[in-house]
């Protein structure tokens, strides 16, 4: 599929509009790429309906708040907001948001010249892109070749996985500990994947909420075991240095699919093995 | 006397860490900006500093002198481009989860450098009090949230602060609030060691001052170098704790340092 319009423009993919960000490099055009394996609306994809073809993969796994239908795309082949970055388009950013940054270390009333904040804006910028990284890497090209067939039937877990994210709400740190576990169905997955899974996703503007979600997610439908349960537990960095200023409290969410729903025994058994301790 | 319409040449007048409203200037040539001064926004600018106190250690407020207008004024400048850096990293910020961030961040970050809006002598309030102590007087374990000035990440940890006083003490709080004071700006951990031990040190006069801090830095352990366990230890010592070394390890102990 390829756009009919002869005149070809780089457009954002997460809002369908021609990106301003870009307007200095005014010659950078590209074709938009279109997602080949959209499920349930290829009855309805035009090619001029360019904004339907994008709208449902970019955000952030939210859009189910606002639709009563069940989510009917899966996590695996959910687009990376990143993902098509060439180096000058990854350079284009670190230069907008050291500008963004200098300006609000201006607004601070702090003098971003004096020589301790002289490079800030710049490193801000690309400590800011790097821990957003998980939006430049695809489900799908992490697990596809770590998937085993293997006749294990009891329960594996990899616990204590260290995690930092980004508040979505404040652009504050938290971090923490996840324990992830599964029980196979034939089909086993590579172990180092499950924590590259967790990276994907916690390098991003989170929810704590949403990122258990979305682990437990991707794992079911990577080997599609008989049951998945995935435990976070967090520091809140905006809960800590600001509003409530609650130095120990900690946040724990959890997400149990399949046999972990359903059985109270395992269940139990995964919270032993996989408890996680205090850091 | 101001005019109705005046002009000041702020390139020097950037030297005062003055916020400038971007709609009051005007770009004249090309390192050139001029200030419009009106008789409704005059009084935005104390550009005289007439009324700054003598400060603690040459102690930087910069914020000191902000109204509500010139706060919200920041507020605005830096929500309008934590929008634009939202836009930069890939996110569209009209999802919900977004629409509101760049006000939060924004509102986040001048908490995190509020540090900026208070001297010390302000802090202080005159909890000097007259006593005839001796011995070490040791606060430990003050919690410390502080944001490292190159890369804008938190960095977190305790604080322990001793002094030998010389018949002047100073209230416990008032410590914990002079670490709050500096801690809340954009720091290395190594001046804000110096800073807190020099702040103690100028307003009680004691016999010596130590400060000891160890600090777990979120741009090495999220990023960089990625060390997870890592932790950082910085120390002042000044007066007889720099020169005795009893004093010292007696500190360090009562601090559980060793």
């Amino acid at each position: 599929m390829t756009s009919q319009s002869t005149d070809i423009v780089f457009i954002d993919s997460t809002t369908s509009r021609e990106c301003h960000l870009f307007e200095f490099t005014s010659k950078l055009r590209t074709i938009m790429k279109v997602n080949q394996d959209l499920p349930h609306d290829s009855v309805n994809l035009t090619v001029r309906s360019v904004k339907s073809c994008t709208c449902s993969n970019h955000d952030n796994g939210d859009s189910d708040r606002n639709t009563n239908a069940p989510r009917k795309y899966s996590v695996l082949d959910e687009k990376a907001l990143r993902e098509d970055d060439t180096k000058l388009v990854r350079d284009q950013r670190v230069q907008t948001m050291s500008r963004s940054y200098e300006i609000i270390l201006e607004s601070i009333g702090e003098d971003p010249t004096r020589q301790g904040l002289l490079k800030t804006p710049k490193r801000a910028a690309e400590a800011l892109v790097f821990f957003t990284k998980g939006y430049e890497q695809s489900i799908r090209e992490i697990v596809s070749d770590a998937i085993f067939d293997e006749d294990c039937e009891n329960m594996v877990v990899v616990k204590e996985i260290d995690m930092y994210s980004l508040c979505e709400h404040h652009m504050v740190p938290f971090f923490g500990k996840v324990s992830v576990g599964y029980l196979p169905n034939k089909r086993v997955l590579g172990l180092s994947k499950i924590a590259r899974i967790v990276e994907v996703f916690s390098r991003r503007l989170q929810v704590q909420e949403r990122l258990t979600r979305q682990i437990a997610e991707a794992i079911a439908e990577a080997i599609k075991p008989r049951g998945v349960a995935v435990i976070v537990e967090c520091l809140h960095m905006c809960m800590i240095m600001r509003g409530a200023q609650k130095v120990n409290s900690r946040t724990t969410t959890s997400a149990m699919l399949g046999v972990f729903r359903e059985d109270p025994k395992s269940r139990e058994e995964f919270l032993s093995l996989g408890r996680i301790n205090p850091f | 006397m101001i005019s109705n319409c005046d002009c000041i040449n702020i390139t020097q007048g950037k030297k005062q860490n003055i916020f400038y409203n971007f709609d009051d200037i005007k770009k004249q040539e090309e390192n050139k900006e001029i200030l419009i001064l009106t008789e409704s926004n005059v009084d935005q600018y104390d550009l005289h500093n007439e009324n700054r106190r003598q400060n603690i250690s040459d102690d930087n407020a910069l914020r000191e002198n902000d109204t509500q207008t010139v706060h919200d004024n920041r507020l605005k400048t830096m929500t309008s481009f934590y929008k634009d850096i939202l836009i930069s990293i890939g996110e569209d910020p009209t999802r919900e989860g977004l629409l509101k961030t760049p006000k939060r961040a924004a509102e986040a970050m001048l908490f995190f450098t509020k540090g900026y809006e208070q001297c010390v002598s302000d802090v202080l309030n005159d909890a000097i009090f007259e006593e005839k102590c001796e011995n070490m007087v040791i606060v430990k374990d003050i919690d410390i949230y502080s944001l490292c000035e190159h890369h804008l990440v938190p960095f977190f940890g305790k604080v322990s602060v001793g002094y030998l006083p010389n018949a002047k003490v100073i209230g416990l709080s008032k410590i914990a609030r002079i670490v709050e004071v500096y801690s809340r700006r954009l720091q290395v951990q190594e001046r804000l060691t110096r800073q807190i031990a020099e702040a103690i040190q100028e307003a009680v006069q004691p016999r010596g001052v130590a400060v000891i801090i160890e600090c777990a830095h979120m741009c090495m352990v999220m990023r960089g170098a990625q060390k997870v366990n890592s932790r950082t230890t910085t120390s002042a010592m000044l007066g007889v704790f720099r020169d005795d070394h009893k004093s010292r390890e007696e500190f360090l102990s009562l601090a559980r340092f060793t």
